[in-house]
Parts: structure tokens; sequence; C-alpha cells
């Protein structure tokens, strides 16, 4: 799993998360920014992308634009973990290629709900 | 559109803080005296009117919040040096519930990335539209204001 926020606090947040949640992950790296995450994408396996939007260097829309273009990652899904936005920005993120948006703040479960619903399975192991 | 109300500020700050950080703060009608250092973040936004949210606190309510957020002790080394980092991301969280909450979520909004600066001094008042204070379970002040551009 990649977690994606140019805060180090919401990444850490997002790790703890997951952890209450109960979800059994592999593995968690983190990145900055897209730009950063898109490196971390060339250099492991990754299931499932937890993508901020508002971020320096390369936003998450821009982030999700370019993994859909790219064969290698168009599979990867990504979920967008943003603050509250309106309706049209949710929708205009979902039409770029991203598969959830999960509204900051949120709970454990929540996050487990949807990054099960994303995934199709519970419990497993997931990278 | 009626104009906001520090009520307003004081719920979804006060929210926010439960959410992300699970704090129970309460309202503060009076506004606090530095005694000193302060942390200000602040984060433009873009809507049917542009202005700025403005978060003021002091570097123990910051480590309280960073804390909390993260699950650890206030006390660890951790606690203090995320509580920049911590603080930003609440304004972040503050702006986006603020942007849907007051110009509603059908309307187009864009928010700033946060800024945050250390003052060794209590800053000058700067203009705002309306603030509002919450004190942590510490008793350690967070103040959330709103500077709204004029129609």
């Amino acid at each position: 799993m990649l977690v994606v926020d140019d805060s180090p606090v919401t990444r850490k947040m997002v790790r703890r998360a997951l952890g209450l949640c109960g979800l059994e992950v592999a593995e968690v790296h983190e990145a900055s920014d897209g730009a950063e995450a898109l490196d971390k994408l060339g250099q492991h396996h990754i299931d499932l992308v937890l993508a901020d939007i508002n971020m320096p260097v390369m936003n998450g829309i821009e982030l999700v634009e370019h993994m859909a273009r790219d064969p290698d990652l168009c599979t990867v899904p990504v979920i967008i973990v943003a603050t509250p936005m309106s309706q049209d920005r949710v929708e205009h993120v979902l039409d770029k290629g991203a598969r959830a948006y999960l509204a900051k703040p949120f709970r454990p479960e929540a996050l487990r709900d949807v990054v099960v619903q994303i995934l199709g399975t519970q419990g497993g192991s997931h990278d | 559109m009626t104009e906001p109300t520090p009520e307003l500020l004081t719920d979804i700050l006060g929210r926010v803080l439960e959410e992300s950080a699970f704090i129970l703060a309460e309202p503060d009608q009076e506004p606090p005296r530095w005694g000193g250092a302060v942390l200000r973040a602040s984060i433009a936004f873009e809507s049917t009117r542009g202005g700025t949210l403005r978060i003021l606190t002091n570097p123990q309510a910051a480590s309280e919040i960073a804390a909390n957020m993260l699950g650890i002790d206030q006390g660890e080394e951790e606690a203090r040096s995320s509580g920049r980092a911590a603080v930003s991301e609440l304004l972040n969280v503050v702006g986006g519930a603020f942007l849907t909450r007051y110009f509603g979520s059908a309307v187009p909004s864009q928010l700033g990335l946060p800024d945050t600066e250390l003052l060794a001094a209590p800053p000058p008042d700067a203009h705002r539209t309306c603030a509002a204070t919450v004190r942590l379970e510490s008793g350690e002040p967070v103040v959330l204001e709103l500077d709204l551009e004029e129609r």
C-alpha cells in the first residue's frame, strides 16, 4: 500500500488507522507528493494507493491522471483521502480515474470499509 | 447567504478536533492572553468569496494535538516535533469543512496549501471577519480566525 500526503502527521495517522481497523497490510510505503509516489510505484509492488489531493509538486488529481495513462499503473486503484470538497470536485476526481473518495477526518472503520470495497477481500494481506 | 458567525467557527473547530484528534474542546468566550511563542497557521481559499483561515495556538497545544492525532504520549519527542505539522493538517481539514459548511457542497471551492510560522511573540491583531476560541482538555487555547473578502 502507498500513502501519499504532504503532511507527515497524516501519513502516520493513516498508518495508525490501518492498524486500528484490523486490516493486515504487509508493507506501507509513503510519499509526500504525486511525483514521489510515481517513483515509489516504480520501485515497489503496490496494490492500492491512498492519496491526498492538495499537495505541492504534483497534486493528487495529476497523480491519478498520470497513473491512468500509464499501462503499468492504470490497474492500481487509487482512493482519494482528502478534506471535504464540493460535489463537482469529487465527481471530477472520480472521472479522472480515482476509485473512491474518503473525506478527512475519517474513522478507522470508514477507511477499512472503503479499502475492503476496492480490494474486494477482508483480512487478507496487501501491499 | 448570511455572514459567518463565531458559533459556526466554534462548531467546525470543535468537530474537527474531536474527529481528527479525539479531543473534546470547550468554547471560550474570552480571547487568550498569549504568554510566549505563538504558532500561526494560515490557509487561503477561493469560492464565491475568497479569504483566509488562520489558527493561532501555542507550542504546548500543538504538541497535545499531535500526540492525540498520532496516539502517542504528549511527552514524547515525536509529539513535540510533530506539533507544527499537526496544526497545519488540522487547519487543512478545518478549511475543507468550512468551505462545504458555509458555501455548500454544490459550489466549486478551492483550498490553498497551509503555511505555518512560529512567532516569538503574539502577533498584532489581523483583520478578521470573525473568530472563535476553544480550550483543549489541558486548558490550552486554540483560536480560529476567518478573514473573508468583502462582497
